[in-house]
């Protein structure tokens, strides 16, 4: 009888409506934690997969060698390699397509890579302007290269010794 | 022409328009829509000549609540227009001769020679203060104050009636309690149970 | 007065046609911008508003990247609204698709006439201003229900559907509801209504209709399609109710009508509970001279703030309610609350129970 005499008393005083209003008027004023992206980010790991590169040596010559690993070990096939034999007799790619659609950012193929050739960056807000441009192509993918190159080498220093 | 009239004549016009197009309206939510325009003219013209208050209850009531739920069961209706055609002429004649003894009756009760400055003189125009509530209050609580209160208790009895009609036959209505269901605490519904286990004892 | 009869009388002399008449209209007209202009702002700046504080109370910091501190965002989504493109169903009642936007809007604008803002500062003094709030607030249903059916459309329809049932029952509440206001305030005219309330903080109404208030403040919730009674649009239920079909200026037309109609139920709870354009510090000694040079028309905004935060907050705070639940609250709970309190008043009345009567 107290018992429904109370609870009486709790609804029509809406006590459970002032308890709710309360929470959120103390959370109106509490600090807040957003980070506001394109002038604040949040720290990235070091294996984040991002965006594709390709590599170049210090010496300006490309680490691909056109081996297909990659191309093999891709879950999504969306990798495409066509080579050819140089003058100087070394094997390259003629083209290295990367259909970024397609791609599921596994990591496989940097993992496959005998000569640390392709990576994925830390970039991750890219955008294309047309449908075109989803497919990374091999200058494309060396610019993203020699662009970075100094992030690359750090990031994958930083993660050579879990490997 | 003054500003009244031309507003009086506006308003006249709108009325008798959209009162026509009631009636003439194929589509019934339409019709619906010509009627709440011919009540809002109604009362216009009613302001005008400062029956202010019943200009106001006309909105209110009819305007704003009849007139939507009106709305509300129209559109949950699903007219075949065939049938509407085929009835329609079945029943012309009889249509016919109950229209014209309407007719007949409205003009007997409503013409001409019931209306017009010689029955009726000039209303009179009050002063700025004057109050339309008040004197129909007046009139309401003093002098006509039974059959108000009369007409008062009849539509109650109507509302009793309209819902002891629909909870006639309450058996076999499945129906959810919102009492039970806002009242229920967490511990109604989650009971903890302490379960034997034989491993921890052979351990 | 008589500047102004000199004024006609000059520009007559001059402009052969501009006599009394049109004088008339042309003041009706300049004092309807007065209004329309404000108000337009206060709701482009209220849902400016409205996206700050539902942002802070849910750990975000709302829109804040068109001009300083997002102050320029409310113009940037006027801008984009008007500029879309508008879409008509395929089978839709045209007419009556373009009318509702108008029949929203219509009589969220034409309220706004009667109410008082200060001593004297209003656009018509009507005899039964309440009762030309609560009819003309009435017709805004049609704008809702129309939206629904000529839509041709499921969702707009079921959202029409259950506004209809929702605002006529609402509309009895809040009409029991501020039949006890005009019970103690002995009028059904705003003007007299804040009048009745000077003299003091003790004086506002929401002392012996403390209860009202607040069903009168929950009901306005429900009237105006508020969260947490939002069923009308309920974006998890019915995606949007009746707004799926509508697309640029003719929705921005049903939210300005939503948003005028919350900043006019918010200065109708002023009007009826909070002494309208009183000064809180009325007789109290010291107080009173210090803040006299505050005109009645900011007290009225300062608490009329205060209601439309407490809107904002609710629908932080509340999960939306389920359509039945509203109905019982309706007319289980809210019904017979307000009818017991009317003869709670009219016993106070009988009692000459001070100060309120």
């Amino acid at each position: 009888m107290i018992k429904k005499i109370n609870k009486l008393i709790k609804s029509f005083t809406l006590n459970e409506l002032r308890i709710g209003l309360k929470i959120t008027v103390k959370e109106l004023v509490n600090k807040k934690i957003t980070v506001q992206f394109p002038e604040e980010r949040t720290p990235i790991s070091s294996r984040f997969r991002g965006l594709h590169a390709l590599r170049r040596y210090p010496n300006g010559e490309e680490r691909c060698i056109a081996c297909k690993l990659c191309e093999a070990v891709c879950p999504a096939n969306a990798i495409t390699i066509e080579s050819e034999m140089r003058d100087d007799g070394t094997r390259r790619t003629t083209q290295y397509d990367i259909d970024l659609f397609k791609c599921i950012f596994c990591g496989f193929c940097e993992e496959s890579c005998p000569v640390d050739a392709i990576v994925e960056t830390q970039i991750f807000d890219y955008v294309f302007e047309s449908r075109k441009g989803s497919i990374m192509t091999k200058e494309r993918l060396l610019e993203v290269g020699s662009q970075n190159e100094k992030v690359i080498n750090q990031t994958k220093l930083e993660d050579a010794k879990y490997k | 022409m003054g500003f009244e009239q031309i507003i009086f004549y506006i308003f006249s016009f709108w009325f008798v328009v959209s009162s026509l197009a009631m009636i003439f309206s194929r589509n019934a939510a339409k019709a619906v829509l010509f009627l709440v325009l011919a009540f809002f003219s109604a009362a216009s013209i009613w302001i005008l000549l400062e029956a202010e208050f019943l200009a106001i209850i006309l909105i209110l009531v009819y305007v704003g609540a009849v007139m939507v739920l009106f709305l509300f069961v129209i559109k949950m209706l699903n007219i075949d227009k065939s049938t509407i055609k085929a009835r329609f002429t079945g029943y012309l004649p009889l249509r016919l001769v109950v229209a014209i003894i309407i007719i007949v009756e409205m003009s007997l009760v409503l013409g001409p020679s019931q209306f017009g400055l010689d029955v009726f003189s000039v209303p009179a125009r009050h002063s700025e203060d004057y109050s339309n509530i008040t004197v129909l209050a007046m009139q309401f609580y003093t002098t006509y104050v039974y059959p108000f209160e009369l007409a008062a208790v009849l539509l109650l009895i109507a509302i009793i009636a309209a819902i002891t009609l629909v909870h006639r036959n309450d058996t076999n209505r499945k129906k959810q309690s919102i009492s039970e269901q806002v009242n229920v605490q967490a511990k109604d519904r989650v009971k903890i149970v302490s379960i034997f286990l034989p491993n921890k004892k052979e351990k | 007065m008589e500047v102004w009869q000199t004024f006609v009388k000059m520009v007559h002399t001059l402009v052969p046609w501009f006599d009394g008449t049109v004088a008339i209209i042309l003041i009706i007209f300049i004092k309807a911008m007065a209004l329309l202009i404000p108000l337009m702002l206060v709701v482009a700046y209220f849902t400016y508003a409205e996206r700050k504080v539902i942002g802070y109370m849910q750990l975000r910091i709302g829109p804040n990247r068109v001009g300083p501190k997002g102050w320029l965002q409310p113009i940037a989504d006027a801008l984009k609204l008007m500029t879309k493109e508008i879409i008509f169903p395929t089978k839709a009642n045209i007419y009556l698709f373009l009318l509702a936007p108008v029949l929203a809007i219509a009589p969220a604008i034409a309220v706004w006439a009667v109410i008082p803002f200060d001593e004297g500062i209003y656009i018509t003094n009507l005899d039964i201003s309440l009762l030309y709030v609560l009819a003309i607030g009435s017709i805004g249903v049609y704008g809702i229900i129309l939206a629904g059916w000529a839509s041709n459309s499921k969702y707009p329809l079921l959202g029409a559907l259950r506004s209809a049932a929702l605002l006529v029952s609402y509309e009895i509440v809040i009409g029991f509801a501020l039949v006890t206001v005009v019970m103690i305030a002995g009028s059904v005219n705003l003007n007299t209504i804040v009048q009745a309330q000077q003299g003091g903080i003790i004086y506002w109404y929401f002392i012996p209709l403390f209860p009202i208030m607040i069903i009168f403040f929950i009901s306005s919730l429900v009237e105006t399609n508020r969260a947490p009674f939002d069923v009308v649009e309920g974006e998890s239920e019915i995606v949007g109710g009746t707004h799926v079909e509508y697309s640029g200026m003719t929705f921005a037309v049903f939210f300005l009508a939503e948003y005028s109609n919350m900043i006019l139920m918010a200065v109708l709870s002023v009007i009826m509970f909070f002494g309208g354009w009183h000064s809180p510090f009325e007789a109290i000694p010291y107080l009173e001279s210090v803040f006299s040079w505050i005109p009645g028309m900011i007290w009225l905004l300062v608490k009329t703030t205060f209601f439309m935060f407490l809107y904002l907050w609710v629908r932080a705070t509340f999960p939306r309610f389920r359509y039945d639940q509203i109905m019982r609250l309706s007319w289980k709970i809210f019904l017979p609350i307000t009818i017991i309190w009317i003869f709670v008043v009219a016993l106070m009345t009988q009692l000459q129970l001070s100060p309120w009567f």
